[in-house]
């Protein structure tokens, strides 16, 4: 039941002579407390007895604040951000601080964590969008190392570029102003033509849910324990033995390599639903571990950078053919697993496709997780909290 | 007693989505059936996908089957329903059914 409240006027013959008590009383600290401050007699709530709202006070304050410091905040000077924390670094510091990096890279002033990153400028948008898709065309791979853009970055524009040219030719609306605007208030990278300058970190080593376990593993100090033997502890796969760890230590660009461009072909362990491939160690999970291979054959060849250039080259050619192969491959699979049907009488195509159902995807107790259609017994939890629904993450 | 080749629904409202099983004719749809062999998604998708030239110009429907385990039940009498039919007839399963 909702509190009753009531908005007449309390007449209580009691009340007018425990004000008068308050009001006398010599106590300091009745007369600091809030709830107990008397209020001129034409206040509309003089005998409440709980707190004023401070909203008031507050919407007051804001309103003053927003006519006197906040005003210089409503206008931005191109080129330049407009944040909070400037106002309050010039508060502490004077011009000086006004101007200071982290008044231009700090929209949150009490958050000295958080600094804002650069966003990329019409130009290097433009340039991302022309290289990947132009007359001498090159992979999202290449460009991304080039421009220091991170390859999912330098896929999303070029789909975005795509669908913005759709756009202009359907004669839509472009918001045009909105971006503009945009663009003169936040950071932004600059296409350089000579001094190439990384937009961000291109080769992130992303976190591998196996490599969270913080696990003790004692090794006799004679073995050579390298971060291929890491990840077969994290993954729980028994030990290698002595001839491939000899064979890897000799050649570690080769066994990267076979991870990168067979990953069909990564061992496995665990049983069942739970068979994974092994961790493998950070240079081949990094994504672009042709990098490495090419910073492994400067050292090695100090005095031949042309030679190193065209080793790095030919290395990405023969990983775009490679992976063109895989995808036509696979493209193959499916094409020939599914029988496309268009019927005369519909307005649908209707795709066949084939699925086993067996001991091996059913399970003994029919209720396998690769079994053919949704499962019985298990309950749905896609209407529970935290779902998420939509993809979350960029495929390149 | 008859076995069915049937639909059985699942998803959410507006959302159905059918495994294609193989149950007693008389028992319940949401009962658990024989065998599921299949599903059947009504929903048709369209490819947005402008760089795809392979992307279908008709709105797709997917249908996963289990051929073999289909043969063995329509060869041991198990009846499809009409709408089952239609799928098989489509999968070139059956002959399409007559109509009177």
């Amino acid at each position: 039941m909702p509190p009753r409240i009531h908005n007449q006027r309390v007449t209580n013959t009691l009340l007018p002579y425990l004000s008068s008590t308050s009001t006398t009383a010599s106590s300091p600290s009745i007369s600091r407390l809030p709830s107990t401050s008397t209020a001129p007699n034409g206040s509309s709530r003089p005998f409440s007895t709980t707190p004023a709202p401070q909203s008031r006070k507050w919407r007051t304050d804001m309103f003053q604040w927003l006519a006197k410091e906040g005003s210089e905040l409503k206008s931005h000077v191109p080129g330049r951000t407009n944040y909070l924390t400037r106002l309050k670094e010039r508060r502490a510091r004077g011009e000086e601080g006004a101007n200071s990096k982290a008044a231009l890279t700090h929209p949150f002033p009490l958050n000295p964590y958080f600094s804002a990153e650069n966003i990329l400028s019409e130009e290097l948008r433009n340039e991302i969008h022309a290289r990947v898709t132009g007359r001498n065309k090159k992979s999202v791979r290449a460009v991304s190392v080039e421009l220091g853009v991170d390859m999912r970055r330098v896929a999303a524009v070029v789909r975005l570029v795509e669908l913005e040219k759709r756009m202009k030719s359907q004669n839509k609306q472009l918001a045009l102003p909105y971006a503009r605007a945009v663009h003169e208030m936040v950071p932004t990278t600059p296409l350089h033509k000579e001094n190439r300058r990384a937009h961000e970190s291109i080769n992130d080593l992303p976190v591998h849910k196996l490599t969270n376990a913080q696990i003790f593993h004692p090794i006799p100090e004679s073995r050579h324990f390298t971060r291929a033997d890491a990840g077969r502890v994290f993954s729980a796969a028994p030990a290698q033995d002595l001839a491939t760890a000899a064979a890897t230590a000799a050649d570690p660009t080769a066994a990267v390599d076979r991870a990168t461009q067979q990953p069909g072909r990564i061992e496995r362990v665990g049983k069942g639903e739970f068979e994974t491939q092994v961790l493998q160690p950070a240079e081949a999970r990094i994504p672009h571990p042709h990098l490495v291979a090419l910073e492994r054959y400067r050292l090695a060849h100090s005095e031949e950078p042309r030679e190193s250039n065209k080793y790095y080259r030919t290395r990405l050619l023969e990983q775009e053919r490679l992976e063109g192969e895989q995808r036509a491959q696979a493209a193959a699979r499916e094409e020939q697993s599914t029988n496309k049907v268009a019927p005369a009488a519909s307005r649908f195509e209707f795709r066949f496709r084939d699925v086993e159902f067996s001991e091996e995807t059913v399970g003994h107790d029919g209720r396998g997780s690769i079994a053919p259609g949704r499962r019985y017994g298990v309950p749905s939890e896609d209407r529970k909290k935290g779902q998420v629904k939509i993809p979350t993450s960029v495929v390149v | 007693m008859v076995l069915r080749i049937r639909l059985a629904r699942f998803g959410n409202k507006h959302q159905p989505f059918y495994n294609i099983v193989v149950a007693q004719a008389r028992s319940a749809r949401g009962n658990k059936p024989l065998e599921v062999i299949g599903t059947y998604d009504p929903v048709p998708k369209t490819n947005n996908n402008v760089h795809d030239e392979s992307a279908s110009a008709r709105p797709v429907k997917d249908v996963t089957l289990d051929q073999s385990r289909t043969k063995y039940w329509l060869g041991v009498g198990a009846q499809p329903s009409d709408s089952v039919w239609k799928l098989l007839s489509l999968g070139g399963l059956m002959k399409p059914k007559q109509k009177n």
